[in-house]
């Protein structure tokens, strides 16, 4: 923290004569002035003082001085000249002196102002002022430039309003886009963020306002607006090279303590470019699990668990478009190309109203806008995967096309290894994602983005693994007027896998999976007054699952098999309010309503009802046309949260929110696999549904310098999909027979400590949770664990994350990460047993048991290149150690028959320190 | 299939920049207890049931520990059976008697310690008969040849659906080598090492050896339009097996099993034979309908069943299915050898032929003129099967064997 000491700078607006300057001068100065011009006195005095004088050069006319000092102060001389005239003086920080007409500057406050004690540099002399002053306080940073004053609209007698819209677009010098840059009326207590594409909007009184700016990544400005109707105000934000790699955005820092929603967590990319990197691969999705409440199954396992939820409860969008299995390699790298992301807000808690159609969170990703002002680029070479990322503006100013690409080059890994066989498998994935933005005009802007990624594994020399995501958007904003905007988005996404098996029997065969989903939104935001802003719209999406075909390929004996298409329409109307009642409290309402219709033409099973569907309660197939409906669900979604400050910096939140699902994944692995299959609801699957309560309590401290939340939450689910013991899934005809639907429990209390700016900076978190599940039934079959809650595979209920970085030059820092959470619960088998002369094998129940806990510990150094404007290309080089402890965390239990003993064995991914060197470039 | 999608998380560790590694890891099961197995099977045949009662034991165990000392009844509308154990385990009813349509059976059981278990209520399942039981010569996908034992069974009314098989083999055993004469140890102590032929006392020769199913063999129409099984394989010998090499019979019963029972049963052999180590495929207990009435939370394991049996025996001769092609090889490959008797001086001791001999191991086959010396003995033996028919069954024809 650089300023230890706030200073206060107060500007009386009244023209208020008289009073004397406030600052002394030890050092004499000698000068005279024969009626000299009083511009050219001035200027003579800025030599001899060696100070810089601030004045408006217009002031002083033809108006002249005519005197003589000796040996006296600056401040005493300036006081005899302006002796009589309209000007004072003030100087700031001994080295800038500040010449105003009218006003006066006080550098110490009346009586009252504060209604606590607060930090005020004392000032050697003290102002007795005449008049009392209006003042209006203004946070003052050192790095401050010079205030403009700008006129906004032109003044229109007729007009009784008392308030104007002030819209805009924030830029940096090279023209991009300056996001979540706080804009913020101090006298008014107002304030706003801007975009992704830089674009404020803010609501001023008629008259002088007095704007403010901050953020991490510019330096903070001032500008004086005198607003008299709606206009607009453009301007570029210099980068703050000071601040460059501060971690955290103060853009945002308040959002913590003064938005409704709880628990939301955002990281933004440019967090996190220090982070101790796994393989030399930045990952915003990896980090997110540093976070509480954020985990996944195993280390570089696919899939996260959000507070207790599955893996598929997670609405993963990227650009508004959903990616079904966001993961290479298994999901040691998420499929989340880094340098293209803007940022990731995580929506754990409270979800707002526009989303839906998943149980536990959104995951909402954002890629950068376009350059569009210059061509630029960013790559990256790590020991795995190279990326290169490129910005070309195709109209300056309009618009601009983002490329990204990452590719892997991990063959030569598995070439290397000794193991024969291995030595002829592969593992390779790319993902490459293409972004355009432009503005149309000032009304209209549009983006499209394009996002295919693939990974290939053959283990074996007979057979081939594969699978794909693509995604589509393209969303179009339009601004109706000042109060009114309206945003279209369409959205089309596939998720496909196949496996090839090409052995030496006559088994071969090619088998395939798809899932796509065609979706549009138009979604509202209608300003209606100061406390209400409402947003609303409806959804649509269109499924299309092909849930499995195999067939023989190279003249095998292996059956032709299809299973039948579904499709299903999901659509939804949502509107939320945030309503100010008051200026502590604030309330979000949100409320959706979710139709799902599973359509024909499709086969279905109808069964006895309150019997466990197999094939004694089968009662009919009943077969439904093209595109007729064969079930209909219908989800009343409330998204409710409520934030009352105690303090300006302190306050409570609470929230209720209740979701729906409607697809799901089908598998009866402990951890998540590619190959599992999405089932969309129909007459036998019921929609999945849940309710959240979440308490928090949030505190920024120290001028938002840190960040304290303590959250909790207690969740229910019901109809969460779990399977037989013992079902096959993978091209079942009725896999109704084998899923059972059950409760879910999960709760927990998050802690998070963030310390955002200074040397040292970084997070830490403890969350203790539980998740348990319960399939209870009247049916053994369809019971786990006697029908009582067992903990779900990713139960872990202390998870501790450490992320700090310390900064030891500009050039030059250090980060380290540590993990501690709990093993998570296994089922392992416990003993065997004969009936009929048959040998068994006997479980424990459930996740019984838990493999060893998991801790681990990261570093990494990272050098900066130097921070010249004009070089080639900055560098950036990132050194890291995984797993410096080199802990032997498993990841899978399993059990070996060995000459008829049964042994466990864990296996672990990163069982030594691995460490990796990244070079990264930016032009 | 399945074995193979798993097969990736091999790769997957290893690929892991080779820094992956397995290593064994204890799991502390000590608070475990073992748990009761019951087996428990009652039919429609009147006769004495038996029910066997064990526990559970530890991987390093050695087979199943018995469960002695339980009463255990049956009880229905028709009154209470007991039980009582003949051997450890394995209890008899008191009487004979017959399971019985639309009856509520309840198996109770309390064990040495004073736990009680209680089964839920069963009723016998539909009759369906085995219609018939064939043997075939049958050359599979692998290119293996030999002999599928089928069963066909179809109940018209379609309210079987599920069947377990047991079966019980049985077949003649021809030894290769069998002699008139024995060869008996008169005297083993050196120098005497003193071997006399002797003319056998008992049948040798011609034997029968019962063998029964040791795997779940389970059928089920329940994906099928009709409750009809037809060519459904219970056994399958390899044209290998010297078993079909003269004649063999086969008693196949077929159970007629709820869908629960089904359930269980095909639950527990999927996980008892999961061929891939790095499954990572969901494992549990899973419960029968036996539970506990002092803990309900205590796993019991087994399956109470009143099941309709039907049975069915067929013979063939090797003949009948193969003609005049060779027999199958023995069991063993019946080398003659002669083994020297007495190993002489320096040595001072008998030869292997006398220990041999003494520990049963070994069969007189013939006369060897040229031996008698401390490498060769005077006799050809061979292994003890190739001239003991009873090495390998017994010698009693069974009672039901038709030639």
């Amino acid at each position: 923290m650089r300023r230890k000491v706030v200073k206060l700078l107060f500007i009386v607006l009244l023209s208020v004569f008289g009073g004397s300057s406030a600052w002394s001068q030890e050092g004499g100065l000698t000068v005279s002035f024969q009626e000299t011009p009083m511009q050219e006195a001035m200027l003579q005095l800025e030599n001899l003082s060696g100070k810089s004088f601030y004045f408006h050069d217009q002031w002083f006319g033809d108006s002249t001085v005519s005197a003589s000092f000796t040996n006296k102060s600056l401040s005493e001389i300036l006081d005899s000249l302006f002796q009589n005239t309209e000007f004072n003086h003030y100087l700031l920080d001994n080295s800038q002196l500040i010449i105003l007409r009218n006003n006066i500057i006080y550098d110490v406050l009346p009586d009252g102002f504060f209604q606590k004690d607060s930090i005020v540099e004392v000032p050697v002399e003290t102002i007795v002022s005449r008049s009392q002053p209006v003042f209006n306080a203004t946070d003052k940073r050192r790095e401050e430039l010079p205030i403009p004053t700008l006129r906004i609209g032109k003044d229109d007698p007729n007009s009784n309003r008392s308030s104007f819209i002030l819209t805009g677009t924030l830029t940096d010098e090279k023209g991009s886009p300056a996001a979540d840059v706080t804009l913020f009326v101090k006298a008014l207590g107002a304030g706003t963020t801007t975009d992704k594409s830089g674009k404020y909007r803010i609501e001023l009184p008629k008259g002088n306002n007095l704007i403010e700016t901050r953020s991490l990544t510019y330096a903070n400005l001032k500008k004086r607006v005198i607003i008299y109707n709606d206009g607009n105000l453009d301007f570029e934000l210099p980068e703050n090279l000071e601040e460059l790699e501060t971690v955290f955005l103060e853009g945002s820092a308040r959002k913590n303590v003064e938005d409704a929603t709880a628990g939301v967590t955002k990281i933004d990319v440019k967090e996190i470019k220090t982070i101790p990197l796994v393989l030399g691969e930045r990952d915003v999705l990896k980090v997110a699990t540093t976070l509480p409440g954020i985990t996944t199954a195993g280390e570089g396992s696919a899939g996260y668990n959000v507070r207790g939820g599955k893996e598929d409860q997670n609405l993963i969008l990227l650009d508004e478009g959903v990616v079904y299995n966001p993961a290479h390699f298994f999901g040691i790298f998420s499929g989340i190309n880094p340098f293209t992301t803007e940022d990731v807000e995580i929506y754990k808690g409270n979800i707002p109203a526009e989303y839906g159609g998943r149980l536990s969170s959104v995951i909402d990703i954002s890629s950068k806008d376009a350059n569009v002002e210059k061509f630029a680029g960013e790559g990256s070479i790590g020991p795995v995967t190279g990326s290169l990322t490129l910005e070309m503006p195709l109209a300056k100013g309009k618009s601009g096309v983002l490329l990204g690409g990452r590719t892997t080059y991990s063959n030569w890994i598995l070439r290397s290894l000794d193991d024969e066989s291995l030595q002829n498998s592969e593992a390779s994935f790319y993902d490459v994602i293409v972004k355009f933005n432009q503005e149309i005009n000032e009304k209209n802007d549009l983006k499209a983005t394009g996002y295919y990624s693939r990974d290939a594994f053959s283990i074996t020399s007979d057979s081939l693994f594969n699978y794909s995501n693509r995604m589509v958007s393209v969303q179009w904003d339009h601004k109706i007027n000042d109060n009114n905007r309206a945003s279209a988005i369409l959205t089309n996404s596939r998720y496909q896998f196949g496996i090839e098996f090409d052995g030496e029997s006559n088994t071969d065969f090619d088998l395939n999976y798809d899932i796509s989903e065609t979706g549009l939104k138009v979604r509202f935001n209608s300003v209606l007054n100061e406390s209400h802003s409402l947003d609303y719209g409806i959804a649509t999406k269109y499924y299309v699952s092909n849930p499995g075909e195999i067939d023989p390929i190279n003249g095998s004996s292996i059956a032709s098999l299809e299973i039948q298409q579904e499709k299903a329409l999901e659509s939804a109307l949502f509107i939320s309010d945030e309503f100010n009642v008051s200026d502590k409290l604030l309330l979000s309402a949100g409320f959706r309503f979710s139709i799902f219709t599973a359509l024909g033409s499709r086969e279905q099973n109808v069964y006895v009802e309150g019997l466990p569907k197999n094939e004694d309660s089968l009662v009919e197939v009943r077969s439904f046309g093209n595109n007729e409906a064969i079930e209909t669900y219908t989800g009343p979604e409330f998204r409710l949260a409520a934030r009352y400050l105690l303090m300006p910096d302190l306050s409570i939140k609470a929230s209720f929110n209740s979701t729906y699902q409607f697809v799901h994944t089908l598998t009866n692995n402990t951890t998540i696999s590619p190959i599992d299959t999405w089932k969309l609801s129909d007459l036998n699957i019921e929609p999945q549904r849940a309710n959240q309560v979440s308490l928090g309590l949030y505190q920024n401290l120290k001028d938002n310098d840190y960040q304290l939340s303590l959250e909790g939450y207690y969740k229910r689910a019901q109809n969460i999909l779990d399977f037989k013991t013992g079902a096959s899934i993978l091209l079942n005809e009725n896999i109704e027979t084998e899923v059972i639907q059950g409760e879910g429990k999960s709760y927990g209390i998050e802690f998070l400590a963030r310390k955002t700016k200074g040397r040292l900076n970084g997070w830490l978190g403890y969350t203790y949770s539980r998740s348990f599940i319960k399939m209870d039934s009247e049916f053994s079959e369809e019971t786990i664990n006697n029908g009582e809650f067992f903990p779900s595979n990713f139960d872990k209920p202390h998870d501790f994350s450490l992320v700090a970085n310390y900064k030891m030059t500009k050039r030059f820092s250090f980060s380290a990460n540590f993990v501690y959470q709990t093993g998570r619960p296994v089922t392992v088998p416990v003993g065997n047993f004969v009936i009929n002369n048959s040998e068994f094998v006997l479980y424990s129940d459930r996740n019984a048991f838990r493999i060893p806990d998991y801790y681990r510990l990261d570093l990494s150094f990272n050098v900066e290149g130097n921070h010249k404007i004009k070089k080639l290309a900055h560098s950036f080089w990132n050194i890291s150690v995984y797993n410096v402890l080199g802990r032997n965390n498993p990841y899978s239990v399993f059990f070996v028959n060995e000459a008829g003993e049964i042994k466990a064995l864990q296996s672990s991914i990163f069982a030594i320190p691995v460490p990796t060197i990244t070079y990264n470039f930016k032009f | 299939m399945k074995a193979r999608t798993q097969k990736f998380w091999i790769v997957f560790m290893l690929i892991a920049m080779s820094v992956a590694c397995v290593e064994e890891i204890s799991f502390t099961t000590e608070e475990l207890v073992s748990i009761l197995v019951v087996e428990a099977t009652i039919t429609n045949e009147n006769k004495v049931h038996t029910v066997k009662l064990s526990r559970s034991y530890e991987f390093e165990a050695e087979g199943p520990i018995v469960e002695s000392n339980a009463s255990i009844s049956l009880e229905s509308s028709q009154g209470s059976i007991s039980f009582t154990e003949t051997e450890p385990g394995t209890y008899q009813s008191s009487t004979s008697f017959s399971a019985q349509n639309n009856t509520d059976y309840v198996l109770r059981i309390t064990t040495n310690e004073g736990k009680t278990y209680t089964s839920q209520n069963t009723q016998l399942t539909a009759a369906t008969e085995i219609d018939q039981l064939y043997a075939e010569r049958e050359v599979d996908d692998l290119n293996n040849e030999g002999v599928s034992i089928f069963v066909d069974s179809f109940n018209p009314n379609g309210d079987s659906q599920y069947y377990r098989y047991e079966y019980e083999e049985t077949y003649k055993i021809i030894a290769p080598l069998w002699r008139l004469e024995d060869l008996i140890v008169i005297n083993p102590e050196w120098p005497f090492c003193e071997v006399q032929k002797v003319p056998k006392e008992i049948e040798q020769r011609v034997c029968f050896a019962t063998d029964t199913s040791n795997v779940l063999i389970l059928g089920n129409t329940s994906a099928l339009t009709e409750d009809r099984l037809e060519r459904f394989q219970v056994r399958n010998i390899r044209r290998d097996n010297y078993i079909l090499s003269h004649r063999y019979s086969i008693l196949v019963r077929q159970f007629v099993q709820s869908r629960a029972a089904h359930t269980y049963f095909e639950t527990l052999q999927e996980f008892s034979e999961s061929e891939s180590i790095f499954s990572q495929t969901q494992p549990g207990y899973f419960e029968g309908n036996i539970r506990s009435e002092s803990n309900a939370e205590e796993p019991v394991a087994g399956f109470f069943e009143v099941s309709y049996v039907s049975e069915a025996r067929i013979f063939f001769n090797w003949e009948d299915l193969f003609g005049e092609e060779p027999i199958p090889p023995y069991i063993s490959p019946c080398f003659e050898f002669a083994p020297p008797r007495d190993l002489g001086h320096p040595t001072d001791r008998c030869g292997s032929l006398i220990v041999s001999l003494q520990n049963d191991e070994v069969v007189f086959t013939r006369d060897n003129p040229a031996g008698g010396n401390e490498f060769e003995g005077e006799y050809f033996v061979a292994a003890k099967e190739c001239g003991h028919c009873t090495a390998l069954g017994t010698n009693v024809v069974p009672e039901f064997w038709i030639e």
